[in-house]
């Protein structure tokens, strides 16, 4: 099949690259194609199927509700500070120690972390903690942007450029921006996108490798990639496209005419393109769909879960791989409403309640496509929260505890350091707002080297990786 | 104005020396804060000194030394014109702002009085009632109300201003999960029109109290710090009330550009600290419940419905109002340290919102953060510096030396140059994306649309699969539907270092939904939802002409700005099928639908120049 904008990424990439090839000599074609081109060796785990899923909590969460500390001793910090009821009682954002038993967590070969902390996941989560028990999930202990190494000695000096740290910190906008990109608000081009751009080669259909179930992002956006947007039902069809509009053939040829007509105008010629990929792509998706069949159910027993409808077309998008043409692709999927200043209790739990339901979901309809092992899902979020309450919530942070999913994850057990359970300690910036002792970027390489970037690509991925100790965090195998 | 004035006014005209700030000296033509600003102050003063209007004058020839008032040149340059400042062009309004020129058409708009309120609404359709219907668990309702004020409501221009301000002092129905979670909102967006020709401060103190915005960014109920348990006051309100609507992130110039410090990075406007301190000032607010008591639920008489005054009054500070009377405030009485401002120790909860208020509203970087993001919502998306520059100035001061006149700033706006000038038609990068929701609006204010069921059954928007991908009072977060700064990846945007915040709302999924979603609508049998249908009727009676039909349907819609191709393509497609005067009304139909549909799929109709 052909599609407009892959005749567009083609060709920038084709031209960019042939300069590359000319220096070597090598004279490109436009017959040859992107499939015969050097960086196709950037995928040195081979030529099967692989994709990283990307879950995205907008708002912030607050990862003390999600990873809660669960020994005697810790939990007692834990509740002190968020204004517990006596005797281990629920009270103030503090969850009751009763209700965590269910779910908490022994980790593989007596791992012990900071203070001895023993953590459980929040109480809705059964299913993530049956997939912790397997060796499925891996919680990943507070994660951040970092520019570098960075101690609360050096966060506190006035010196910025001897001790830099992310532009905009606490800001959702800019920090959602950072984790995805590395850079605050108006960045193009973010780490999703850039796998993609390597990415793009092993696919035929070089538009299906950064796919967003979730609205327009950064994090899918590569220098040559482009996001292609599904929704929860597929690709919406314009039905006046369908050979009549109002009755008439001529009119729906015009609808078409006009929604793919170029423009002098920037603005106007931007959005056509997108209707004319809207237009192209929506016919080779819906066909494809169209062959798969994925029995796993992502209907929860009551209400609505948007994070499982969007990851159900994920995985319907994965059925169907080799109709559309696709070794290697990036998603994205996000839940809102986690900035929880307010009503945390109550509200935190609905949203922990839809996570746990969608990761075990999909995780299972991976099993049932069997690709569990060729597919990582991961979280990501704006910031952390404080671990100070303020009532009855908490108020943006930094760092942050994050899950990754999946068959080929070294799972049952943590990665990270433990944070203390304090809002005096120096691995924290005040009210408890964590400064993150892994970077962004080392969770980001981590990645991306199972997806199969070669370690001298690492930088194009993650700017920041070589001021950090070791590129790759272990809990991929 | 005297005769002095008018004569040094049209000298300073003639000598093209005309000030960029024109202070008309307080008590003359202060009584309207309109008259105030460069260039469009000219033509309205010179209107007051008795001259006529010169047919084809453009704002900006108004400089010129024969030209007294700027009128449009043509019904396109009017349509052009009302399109930005209002929800749809009409050819009564395209006369009248022909007639009586741009500067008196606008004042005459903006004069036009709020006649029914979002909250009143409701109440007339009973929605402020305890039934066995529950209104109070609705909240579709509250889409209702604003999709029956914008298409409704006799001052669009008002309208038009007040749906941009709901973009900047973002309150979204989805995040307010209240009993009378609509009347809420009503009261909110009743906040935004009341104020939008008033004055930033009142605007800002307005839309801090209001029990809405209380809910959505957890100042109701928030309480002062407890060294018992280790409680803070809650930070969210004092961030954003700071990042979003008053100074922005970083240092600005009055011309909306970065201040950058010694070694050239961007200056960051506050610290946690000022956060952590100003999230004093906003401790201590409850619902007003003074004289109000609960209701018994009709289907379950033990549930207590809250009433809905509670919602729709301002919140209180004090406590003997509040449901649970007290005696004690919840007011931090610490000292609150922030953006250089100290408010004392035990200094009470009305006086520090004074100060607090009062800090914000005159931070230098209010003028240029705000102009800028109204001049997007409401022209172009890339405005010039200058141009931010002359808009923030008259925040800054109107010209009799006030600060946030917002009728002022919204004509410095719309009637700038940059804005009018003929040279944005034909710039590649000029203009903007018409909003979803201003789309919709324009169709059932074009085309006659009324409710079948008086309910205006329209719903919430918001979906991009199905719907038009964004719904009035529906953001799906503070930071609105899309960011001012937001670059789409990937295009000829991006290399031209542009922004287009609209783009954020733009996607396959999107552009493909909203044209099912417009076809449905436009063409429905029954209307939009079985309730919301237009008439077509001044289309219909010229169907048979398809070059009147289309050259119409141009010129409401887009300002004439449907290029002759595009023209060209919707004329051959309509001529395709033979419709005549003796046609059935069927066919008439199905070819008026054609026609509104196609412009409002073309490019040159989606981006707004």
């Amino acid at each position: 099949m052909h599609i407009s904008k892959m005749e567009d990424i083609s060709r920038r990439a084709f031209l960019r690259r042939s300069k590359q090839l000319a220096v070597a000599g090598t004279a490109g074609s436009w017959a040859m194609g992107l499939a015969g081109m050097g960086e196709a060796a950037a995928f040195s785990a081979g030529n099967d199927y692989r994709a990283l899923v990307c879950v995205f909590l907008n708002g912030g969460n607050d990862h003390n509700s999600t990873l809660i500390p669960y020994d005697s001793a810790n939990y007692d910090l834990y509740s002190a500070i968020r204004g517990g009821g006596p005797g281990q009682t629920a009270g103030g954002i503090a969850l009751a120690r009763s209700s965590l038993a269910a779910t908490a967590l022994t980790p593989a070969n007596g791992q012990v972390l900071t203070n001895n902390v023993q953590y459980a996941l929040a109480p809705q989560m059964t299913r993530m903690k049956a997939l912790f028990d397997a060796g499925k999930l891996a919680p990943l202990l507070n994660v951040g942007p970092l520019i570098a190494p960075l101690t609360l000695a050096q966060y506190q000096s006035s010196n910025l450029v001897a001790n830099p740290r992310p532009a905009k910190l606490f800001s959702h906008n800019d920090q959602q921006s950072t984790w995805q990109s590395f850079k605050p608000e108006g960045a193009t081009e973010g780490w999703g996108g850039r796998m993609g751009d390597l990415a793009l080669s092993s696919n035929t259909n070089s538009l299906f490798t950064c796919i967003s179930a979730t609205g327009n992002a950064v994090f899918l956006a590569g220098n040559d990639a482009i996001t292609y947007q599904i929704s929860p039902g597929g690709a919406p069809s314009i039905n006046g496209l369908n050979g009549s509009l109002f009755g008439s053939a001529a009119g729906s040829n015009a609808l078409r005419t006009l929604m793919t007509q170029s423009s002098n105008n920037i603005f106007e010629a931007e959005y056509n393109r997108v209707a004319r990929r809207s237009i192209d792509a929506g016919v080779v998706i819906n066909a494809a769909l169209q062959q798969i069949s994925l029995a796993t159910s992502f209907r929860p027993v009551s209400g609505t879960n948007s994070l499982a409808d969007q990851l159900q077309i994920v995985a319907r998008m994965i059925a169907a791989r080799q109709a559309l043409g696709v070794k290697r692709q990036v998603f994205m999927v996000s839940l809102g409403g986690f900035d929880n200043h307010d009503n945390l209790i109550e509200a935190h739990a609905t949203l922990m309640n839809r996570v746990d339901f969608a990761f075990d979901a999909f995780y299972r309809a991976t099993v049932e496509l069997g690709v569990a092992d060729k597919v990582t899902t991961f979280t990501a979020s704006d910031f952390g929260r404080t671990l100070q309450f303020n009532g009855d919530g908490s108020d943006h942070g930094w760092g942050a505890h994050h899950f990754i999913m999946g068959g080929a994850v070294n799972g049952g057990r943590y990665y990270g350091v433990a944070p203390q359970i304090s809002v005096r300690s120096p691995d924290q910036v005040g009210l408890g707002r964590l400064l993150p002792t892994v970077s962004v970027d080392q969770y980001a390489a981590t990645l991306a080297t199972w997806f199969g970037v070669a370690p001298s690509e690492l930088p194009s991925i993650a700017p920041n990786i070589g001021r950090f100790n070791g590129a790759n965090l272990g809990f991929m195998q | 104005m005297t005769q002095a004035e008018c004569a040094a006014l049209e000298e300073a005209v003639e000598a093209d020396s005309y000030p960029d700030t024109f202070a008309v000296p307080q008590g003359t033509a202060g009584e309207k804060s309109s008259a105030h600003f460069a260039i469009p102050a000219a033509s309205l003063v010179l209107t007051a000194c008795g001259g006529e209007g010169t047919e084809g004058s453009s704002i900006a020839s108004v400089l010129a030394p024969t030209v007294q008032v700027a009128k449009p040149a043509t019904d396109g340059e009017a349509a052009r014109f009302i399109l930005k400042a209002s929800l749809a062009a009409t050819e009564p309004e395209i006369a009248d702002i022909r007639s009586v020129g741009y500067v008196a058409w606008l004042d005459k708009q903006m004069d036009i009085p709020i006649s029914q309120t979002g909250v009143d609404w409701l109440s007339s359709r009973g929605y402020d009632q305890v039934t066995v219907d529950e209104f109070y668990f609705r909240d579709t309702l509250a889409d209702n109300m604003v999709w029956n004020q914008l298409i409704t409501s006799p001052d669009p221009v008002r309208k038009r201003l007040a749906y941009a301000l709901s973009q900047f002092f973002v309150v979204s129905t989805n995040g307010i999960e209240i009993d009378w979670r609509s009347n809420a909102m009503a009261a909110y967006w009743d906040v935004l029109n009341r104020n939008a020709l008033g004055n930033f401060r009142q605007l800002l103190e307005d839309v801090t109290l209001n029990p809405a915005m209380g809910v959505y960014l957890s100042t109701l109920d928030n309480k002062k710090e407890d060294t018992r348990t280790g409680r803070v006051p809650d930070e969210n309100y004092a961030r954003e009330v700071m990042q979003l609507f008053t100074l922005g992130l970083n240092e600005l110039n009055n011309d909306g550009t970065k201040k950058t410090g010694s070694t050239g990075q961007p200056i960051e406007t506050y610290t946690n600290a000022d956060v952590s301190n100003l999230a004093r000032v906003f401790t201590g607010y409850s619902y007003d419940y003074a004289n109000l008591v609960r209701t018994p639920s009709v289907r379950v008489p033990s549930q207590k419905i809250a009433p809905v005054e509670s919602v729709i009054r301002r919140m209180t500070s004090d406590p003997t109002r509040w449901e649970r009377a007290q005696t004690v405030s919840q007011h931090s009485m610490l000292e609150k340290t922030f953006l250089g401002t100290t408010i004392p120790a035990n200094t009470d909860a009305p006086t520090s919102m004074k100060l607090a208020l009062d800090t914000l509203f005159n931070h230098p970087n209010v003028g240029p953060f705000f102009s800028k993001q109204m001049i997007q919502r409401l022209v172009t998306s890339n405005p010039s510096a200058g141009y931010v520059d002359r808009v923030a100035r008259i925040f800054n001061n109107n010209g009799s030396g006030v600060r946030g006149d917002l009728r002022a700033v919204f004509k410095a706006v719309l009637l700038d140059d940059e804005a009018t000038n003929a040279a944005g038609l034909t710039s590649p990068t000029f203009g903007k994306v018409r909003e979803p929701v201003l789309r919709f609006t324009q169709w059932a204010r074009n085309f006659g649309a009324t409710s079948q069921s008086g309910n205006w059954t329209i719903n919430n928007t918001s979906n991009a699969a199905f719907s038009l991908g964004q719904s009035p009072l529906r953001a799906p977060s503070v930071f609105n539907f899309y960011r001012p700064g937001y670059v789409p990846p990937n295009t000829a945007i991006a290399t031209n270092t542009l922004v287009a915040p609209e783009f954020q709302i733009v996607n396959e999924v999107s552009v493909a939904g909203y044209i099912n979603f417009m076809a449905s609508a436009i063409g429905s049998a029954n209307g939009l939802n079985n309730d919301v249908k237009a008439t077509y009727t001044r289309e219909l009676a010229i169907v048979s002409d398809t070059t009147a039909l289309l050259n119409r349907l141009s010129l409401l819609l887009s300002g004439n700005q449907l290029s002759d191709t595009t023209k060209a393509t919707i004329k051959a497609a309509l001529d395709a099928t033979t419709v005549t005067d003796t046609s059935s009304l069927a066919d008439k139909q199905r070819r008026v639908y054609l026609a509104t549909l196609l412009v409002f799929a073309s490019p040159d109709y989606l981006v707004q120049k």
